[in-house]
């Protein structure tokens, strides 16, 4: 394989990689963000997002669908948890939020357990989707040039909308400064469980369109280390900052692993560890 | 009076037919049924081999119903005793000293990981108790950490590498690579691999460990790709084996190199679909096996289960055959009777003629290499080619095959 050819396969590798990650961090850095919520239970809304989307796929024959019904219904799932429980834990401090999501986290992967069982399960590729294109004689497979699409139209429609509607600033304004946009007659709960909820369904998001190239299985809620390390070094809070995490960390994995196999985990883990020294509220965020 | 006298005559009479019937067979088997054979099974009803363990449950229930249903083992019935040990060594151990002291259980099989097997094996004797082991593979069972109360039902690791390594000798693929999960037992597999592909002649050109719990694995497969192998052997479980084997076939690998794997799971072949055909591996039992005993078992058990049996469903199955015949022949089930029934005992199994050898009691069966195949509508193994326990068991007390 020729050196340009070998970089362009493996950047369209770390990009679709990125991608993924980005559903995954993207979320819980606006539920961080807004509503100063460590979302422990992340990891398990993404697995729920593929078991979901596993079971939509068989009812319905359709992949397409699922993507569309799993993030939904999980984004539904976090409405009701932050109105029944967070909303009564904001005057807390924030080791309740911890206490309460990890509880989440344990009663979903239960709830998972019992409802589809322990062995994983398959979840085809979408149809039109399934095939691969040669590019400079190497195989790539489309899914993978649809995720990096899906991800980089979601991330700058999110973008946008956080940037240029009056809804995104005032849901900037309540990470900035809630009791302020709450004393100007906005409804700070409102806005809150609604970021929970889009966070949610992200992370839904994610796990129904990595489910393809994983399978629905129990072990995917460990994914949340991946969603911690990319907000930790793109930056607590920031969209922005999950955008470039997830970036960084899907280019040092798939470089790192081709060069350096046996240090790839120590390279990310060595880079956040640098970022936490240098910049201690991440590359885009606040320092705190 | 006479009403009283009657009444003693009547019980010297009556006291009399019992003794009588006492002496029959039949009265006799009936009394001691009161007295049922206790089977321990501590399994890791939880944790990442939850899989197996379910498998391990659900076919010794139906063996003792089996059983039972037809009279039990001369004449009593089986009582299992199932417990979850969490795949924990030191829960194993209080598990079974449990079942040892509060139940009076003095025969176990059905032990999860061969760690807590190890765990166990030292205190059998002093339990007085034998094991059987169906899925257990680590060497030293058979070899320094051997005990006389202990039997493996199942082929070691090395019976399973060097029956691949005798395949593939024979597949005429010239230069390998293979991918391990970053941990002990990824390592020293690939080792034992890498040893004896160096000993067949045939290349090896590189090998990569991927971190337990990797989700992307394109850049390993740019790296296989690169490398110019056209054989691939795979030493990944679980989710790590999934994820792989779903990129592997999104990518097309297997249109250039032929991959094959340790161990075949229909749980795998299950979550990957297609993506798992045309896959080599070794099979410790697989249900497509042509044999008259097999043929019988697998038709009772998806009438019963409603499923394909799994592996670990056959090799459970095994064991309890053993157990059973051991307890038939022995007709006791004193720990010290059973290992001389067991001692060189031989049957017909699910996977044909099986045999415990006296001197490590390992079990001599023959090595089945499988490959991922449509039968019908499913996916399954299949045979490719049979080797004969002489040619991959270890010698007696031995860990490796040398040959």
């Amino acid at each position: 394989m020729e050196t340009f050819s070998f970089i362009l396969i493996q950047l369209l590798n770390a990009l679709s990689q990125a991608s993924l990650l980005f559903f995954l961090g993207s979320g819980l850095a606006l539920i961080f963000g807004i509503m100063r919520v460590v979302n422990f239970s992340h990891g398990a809304l993404y697995m729920l997002g593929a078991y979901i989307g596993y079971t939509v796929a068989r009812l319905t024959g359709s992949v397409w669908l699922a993507m569309l019904i799993a993030p939904l219904l999980v984004g539904l799932l976090g409405l009701l948890f932050e109105m029944g429980f967070l909303r009564h834990l904001y005057k807390r401090d924030e080791d309740a939020f911890l206490l309460v999501t990890f509880g989440l986290t344990l009663v979903l992967a239960e709830l998972t357990r019992l409802t589809w069982g322990a062995p994983p399960l398959q979840v085809l590729l979408p149809t039109g989707l399934t095939d691969v294109v040669f590019i400079l004689d190497e195989p790539m497979p489309v899914y993978r040039l649809f995720l990096i699409a899906a991800g980089t139209i979601s991330s700058l429609l999110i973008w946008q909308f956080l940037e240029r509607t009056r809804l995104g600033l005032l849901i900037r304004a309540t990470s900035q400064n809630a009791q302020m946009v709450h004393a100007l007659g906005a409804d700070i709960n409102l806005i809150r469980s609604g970021v929970f909820a889009l966070g949610c369904g992200l992370a839904a998001l994610g796990g129904v369109l990595a489910a393809p190239s994983l399978t629905a299985s129990l072990g995917m809620s460990s994914a949340v280390i991946d969603a911690f390390v990319i907000v930790i070094i793109g930056g607590m809070g920031s969209f922005l900052g999950a955008i470039l995490g997830s970036l960084i960390v899907a280019c040092v994995q798939t470089f790192g692993n081709f060069f350096f196999p046996d240090f790839a985990l120590v390279f990310l883990y060595a880079l956040m560890l640098g970022v936490l020294i240098i910049r201690p509220g991440g590359l885009l965020g606040k320092e705190v | 009076m006479t009403s009283v006298f009657k009444g003693r005559r009547s019980l010297i009479q009556g006291a009399g037919l019992v003794a009588m019937a006492a002496s029959s067979p039949l009265l006799v088997r009936r009394a001691l049924a009161a007295e049922p054979i206790k089977i321990g099974i501590p399994c890791a009803l939880t944790g990442s081999l939850a899989v197996v363990a379910e498998q391990t449950k659900r076919t010794a229930t139906l063996f003792a119903k089996q059983m039972n249903a037809a009279g039990g083992i001369n004449g009593r019935p089986i009582e299992l005793i199932i417990e979850d040990t969490g795949g924990n060594p030191a829960t194993c151990v209080r598990k079974v000293q449990q079942m040892v002291e509060r139940d009076g259980c003095r025969i176990f099989t059905g032990i999860t990981f061969s760690s807590e097997t190890l765990a166990v094996m030292p205190r059998l004797a002093e339990w007085d108790s034998i094991y059987v082991a169906c899925g257990n593979g680590d060497a030293s069972m058979t070899a320094d950490a051997f005990v006389p109360n202990f039997f493996r039902g199942n082929p070691s690791g090395p019976t399973e590498a060097r029956l691949l390594s005798l395949y593939i000798k024979d597949s005429g693929l010239k230069k390998f690579y293979a991918i391990g999960m970053d941990y002990s037992w990824g390592h020293s597999t690939v080792a034992a691999f890498e040893q004896e592909m160096k000993r067949n002649n045939i290349e090896f050109v590189g090998k990569v460990f991927a971190p337990t719990g990797t989700r992307d694995f394109s850049s390993y497969i740019t790296k296989i790709r690169q490398s110019g192998a056209d054989g691939l052997m795979m030493v990944q479980s679980g989710d790590d084996a999934n994820a792989f084997m779903t990129q592997a076939a999104q990518y097309r690998l297997g249109d250039k190199v032929k991959m094959f794997t340790t161990l075949i799971e229909l749980s795998t072949i299950k979550a990957v679909g297609e993506a798992s055909k045309g896959v080599i591996g070794t099979m410790r039992y697989m249900s497509t096996y042509d044999d008259p005993v097999n043929k019988t078992f697998v038709d009772m058990f998806t009438k019963e289960i409603k499923e394909t049996p799994d592996w670990n469903d056959g090799e459970q199955w095994k064991a309890l055959q053993f157990i059973a015949t051991a307890i038939k022949k022995a007709n006791t089930t004193k720990s010290t009777d059973l290992i001389k029934a067991l001692d060189g005992m031989e049957l017909d199994t699910v996977k044909g003629k099986a045999s415990f050898r006296a001197c490590d009691h390992q079990s001599m069966e023959d090595g089945f290499v499988v490959q991922v195949d449509k039968v019908g509508n499913a996916l399954l193994p299949v045979l490719v080619k049979k080797y004969p326990a002489e040619q991959i068991t270890p010698a007696c007390l031995k860990k490796t095959f040398d040959s």
